[in-house]
């Protein structure tokens, strides 16, 4: 065994996941899109846990009352409401994300492969996936800020 | 013009614990490629630099390198274009270190050859002495063409998410070859081809990061070639009707 067999493997592992740092917009999308999949994955846990105790709401007899006092303390106050905030951000763009992402493995809207000409520019990657990404970005940042005028603005 | 700082990983397997970054300066001017760059610092400053390269002209793709962060190769990339003062050149991602920029592409021809890139016929002896030549019309080709132009330089693999953390993913190389064989109207081996990418560690590994097409350096953009495979399999229908095809474009055959 020579003394750097183990850096000579040379994977990159998960920093290739994590870090889209030189790449393109797309590469940025996706590892978004995977680390709001793990927090909408955390958020639904902890959601599916807490309204499993209700039964009947806040006046339900059983562990519901007290549980229902528990949320309320828990999210009732700002640092709750950011959270929100923040999830509805997360699952915009997540979804929005997601559809492009559907419909591009489907090989819909990539363009059809044809002759090419320098400086070859890839079809796949195209007018159509910077224009998703961007709706997918806008609509999130629209929803958050709805979001956060409900929560923390009192309107609607 | 101002020198260029080019700084090089260096990193000897058999003898070194880990790699290092080694700054030279080289004498820029312009229209100089990274690769030129490299050989002057290796045939005037230090002989011990390892790098690989043969045609100097993107038709090889023996010099791909990780340069200032991104997959490319050498001899492609002019140092005019990357802006500022410094180049880092680093061995790509994803494959074995051999010595500083070298890096053993076994694995990725062994992925390459796999996926059976070559025309298949369903008839073995029409595959192993062919009675007639095959012929495509040119809309056709048109469809196959620009992956056909792969250089098998690795770029795309090197800068793929999954194949970081996949090894069995065959990689977006692998798998645009297999979409260009596969789509070829003179190939009839497209359903066993799918069947072994159609799996756990096959084409559903690949999540659209794009970043192999982004690299590519010949246009071929494999991220297309990996869906509109998914798109085969997605449709459940076979990949196109070769049989037909072939016989309505049949060369005419020679009179003896």
């Amino acid at each position: 065994m020579s003394v750097g067999e183990e850096k000579a493997k040379n994977r990159r592992g998960l920093s290739g996941w994590l870090n889209p740092y030189h790449y393109n917009l797309e590469r940025w999308a996706y590892v978004f899109q995977r680390v709001t999949g793990l927090g909408i994955l955390a958020y639904v846990v902890g959601h599916l846990g807490d309204t499993s105790f209700f039964v009947g709401g806040p006046t339900g007899t059983g562990p519901s009352s007290s549980t229902w006092a528990f949320m309320s303390n828990l999210v009732e106050n700002s640092f709750g409401h950011l959270i929100l905030v923040l999830v509805v951000l997360i699952l915009v763009f997540h979804g929005t994300n997601g559809i492009r992402l559907i419909v591009s493995e489907l090989g819909l809207v990539l363009g059809k492969p044809g002759a090419i000409e320098y400086p070859y520019k890839a079809k796949s990657l195209g007018a159509v996936q910077k224009a998703a990404i961007g709706l997918a970005i806008a609509l999130a940042l629209v929803a958050m800020v709805w979001t956060y005028l409900i929560l923390f603005g009192g309107t609607i | 013009m101002t020198d260029l700082r080019l700084a090089i990983q260096r990193f000897d397997p058999s003898r070194d614990p880990k790699p290092r970054m080694v700054e030279y300066t080289v004498p820029r001017r312009q229209g100089m490629t990274v690769l030129e760059a490299l050989l002057f610092a290796r045939d005037y400053m230090d002989h011990s630099i390892g790098v690989r390269f043969s045609c100097r002209q993107a038709s090889c793709g023996s010099c791909g390198m990780k340069i200032n962060g991104r997959p490319r190769l050498a001899c492609y990339t002019q140092v005019d274009e990357l802006g500022g003062d410094s180049v880092v050149a680093q061995p790509m991602d994803n494959y074995a270190i051999i010595k500083d920029l070298v890096t053993d592409l076994g694995s990725f021809f062994q992925k390459h050859a796999q996926v059976t890139p070559r025309l298949v016929r369903s008839d073995a002896r029409e595959q192993d002495n062919p009675t007639k030549e095959y012929l495509i019309k040119p809309d056709e080709l048109s469809k196959v063409l620009q992956f056909t132009y792969c250089i098998k330089c690795g770029l795309c693999t090197s800068a793929c998410p999954t194949v970081a953390t996949d090894s069995k993913f065959p990689g977006p190389q692998a798998l645009a070859q297999a979409y260009r064989y596969t789509a070829d109207v003179r190939d009839q081996g497209g359903a066993e081809r799918i069947e072994s990418l159609d799996s756990e560690h096959g084409i559903w590994r690949c999540h659209f990061a794009g970043s192999c097409s982004y690299v590519c350096p010949k246009g071929v953009d494999p991220a297309l070639g990996v869906q509109l495979l998914k798109r085969h399999v997605m449709s459940g229908k076979p990949p196109h009707l070769a049989e037909e095809a072939s016989k309505e474009y049949r060369a005419p055959q020679t009179q003896t």
